[in-house]
């Protein structure tokens, strides 16, 4: 049952938006099932992929997140019948946005994961995970220092 | 054809069929134009429209400004072509009723956009960029048009006007992060490109929120990213492409390479064109099932 535990020179941040009615049951499957995955991801459950704002995603990057994962229900198995697909169309113009901003697509992943795929999500995280380590801390946003910083007290600094 | 706008709005004012006239007016320096509210028929030879006439005026119609004030029952309002895109895009988004606004078209062959070349000819070295793949030198949709409007086929695919989304595009992901750190340096969050924006509409912007702070309001470079993404971000699919943001930002940053790359996007995902239709819904509020899903797993 247990797997060999290896240690590694960086654990990437990994946040996940997640539905509550699919893929954070998902997850929960996952965990009563009593599956193994990465402990780097961090959930965030809200009520609908449609609810997730970018806004959040692009908060997490600033926070220095190094990966982001959206998931929600299956086209047609939404909840409340249509927030997967605003979720998809503003989803994918966010990427588009993102990209044009020179953050590096690998770093967000979107996924539809049902209450009954608990092995996708599994999947989904093992492979994200191992993708983020391969490609480092995302370093963009974590070197940016504040010009001004000079000018607050040394507190406040 | 001043002229004929002029007379127009008089007999308009003077049958009080419109309480206001929104043009541009001559400004404090010969080389600049100023927006001028007219409300009396006697005033409506202030009214002039040469190439010097940037400002955007559908601003002037959005809620956010105060604008259409109390009492105004009808608005007169001059445009060019573009102007008349964000009107237009306006009404599709309920901001504005088509009956609030009486339009006057006027033909337009461009308009300056460096006022230390401009000499009183329009050339390809002083116009704006946005002119240059503009299919709206006669307006789309208007009340009132000076002489005969000719039809244009306006069917064909947004283009992009800015050769440096393009250039950008083929740069290497990082290397766009690096330009735009670069350009982004320069900010100091005055907002200007919120405040002549026709699309920006919020009763408070979501910068101007404390609680939570979504966006840093700190000018360093973490907060002025994630204003220019967000604001990016909110007017995909709104945005008419008037390129005031870029016009107005007072340290030239070229802010409305965003709106243009995600023009291109939305024109290429969805088949959607903003500012063309008043009935379309923008592409963010409405879905079809078969939408691309090429980058879900």
């Amino acid at each position: 049952m247990s797997k060999k535990i290896t240690r590694h020179d960086f654990e990437p941040k990994i946040m996940a938006f997640v539905c509550k009615w699919c893929t954070y049951s998902g997850a929960d499957l996952a965990g009563t099932s009593r599956m193994d995955y990465s402990p780097n991801v961090r959930m965030v459950r809200l009520p609908c992929s449609g609810r997730i704002d970018p806004q959040f995603l692009i908060k997490a990057f600033e926070q220095g997140v190094d990966g982001v994962i959206v998931s929600g229900c299956h086209p047609g198995d939404c909840h409340y019948n249509e927030g997967n697909y605003y979720a998809r169309r503003r989803n994918l113009a966010f990427r588009e946005l993102l990209d044009f901003h020179g953050i590096d697509l690998a770093r967000l992943e979107f996924s539809w994961i049902s209450a009954a795929e608990a092995i996708k999500w599994t999947k989904v995280i093992d492979v994200f995970t191992d993708k983020i380590r391969e490609l480092g801390q995302h370093r963009e946003y974590a070197d940016m220092t504040d010009p001004y910083a000079h000018y607050l007290v040394k507190e406040a600094a | 054809m001043i002229e004929a706008i002029r007379t127009q709005a008089h007999n308009l004012l003077e049958n009080k069929e419109i309480d206001v006239v929104i043009g541009y007016g001559n400004g404090s320096d010969p080389t600049r134009t100023t927006p001028v509210f007219i409300r009396k028929p006697e005033e409506v030879n202030r009214l002039i429209f040469d190439p010097r006439c940037i400002n955007s005026l559908p601003v002037y119609l959005n809620k956010r400004q105060g604008y259409p004030k109390k009492g105004w029952k009808r608005v007169g309002i001059i445009g060019k072509g573009c102007d008349i895109r964000a009107i237009t895009q306006l009404i599709a988004e309920n901001q504005l009723s088509r009956d609030e606004v009486y339009i006057f078209g006027v033909p337009c062959d461009g308009v300056v956009s460096h006022f230390s070349k401009w000499d009183g000819s329009l050339r390809d070295d002083n116009r704006a960029t946005k002119c240059s793949e503009c299919d709206v030198h006669i307006p789309n949709d208007c009340d009132f048009f000076p002489g005969e409007r000719p039809e244009v086929d306006r069917s064909g695919p947004y283009k992009v006007s800015a050769p440096q989304v393009l250039n950008l595009f083929n740069l290497k992901t990082d290397k766009r992060f690096k330009f735009w750190e670069k350009e982004f340096e320069r900010c100091f969050k005055c907002y200007a490109c919120r405040e002549v924006c026709p699309h920006c509409s919020c009763n408070i912007c979501i910068t101007d929120r404390t609680t939570p702070n979504w966006i840093d309001q700190a000018p360093h470079t973490k907060g002025v990213f994630g204003w220019h993404l967000t604001r990016a971000l909110h007017l995909v699919g709104r945005c008419t492409g008037c390129g005031e943001c870029t016009r107005a930002c007072p340290v030239d940053i070229q802010v409305d390479l965003f709106n243009q790359r995600m023009k291109d996007v939305v024109q290429g995902s969805f088949g959607y064109k903003s500012g063309y239709s008043e009935t379309e819904k923008p592409p963010l509020i409405t879905y079809m099932t078969d939408d691309s899903e090429n980058f879900i797993q």
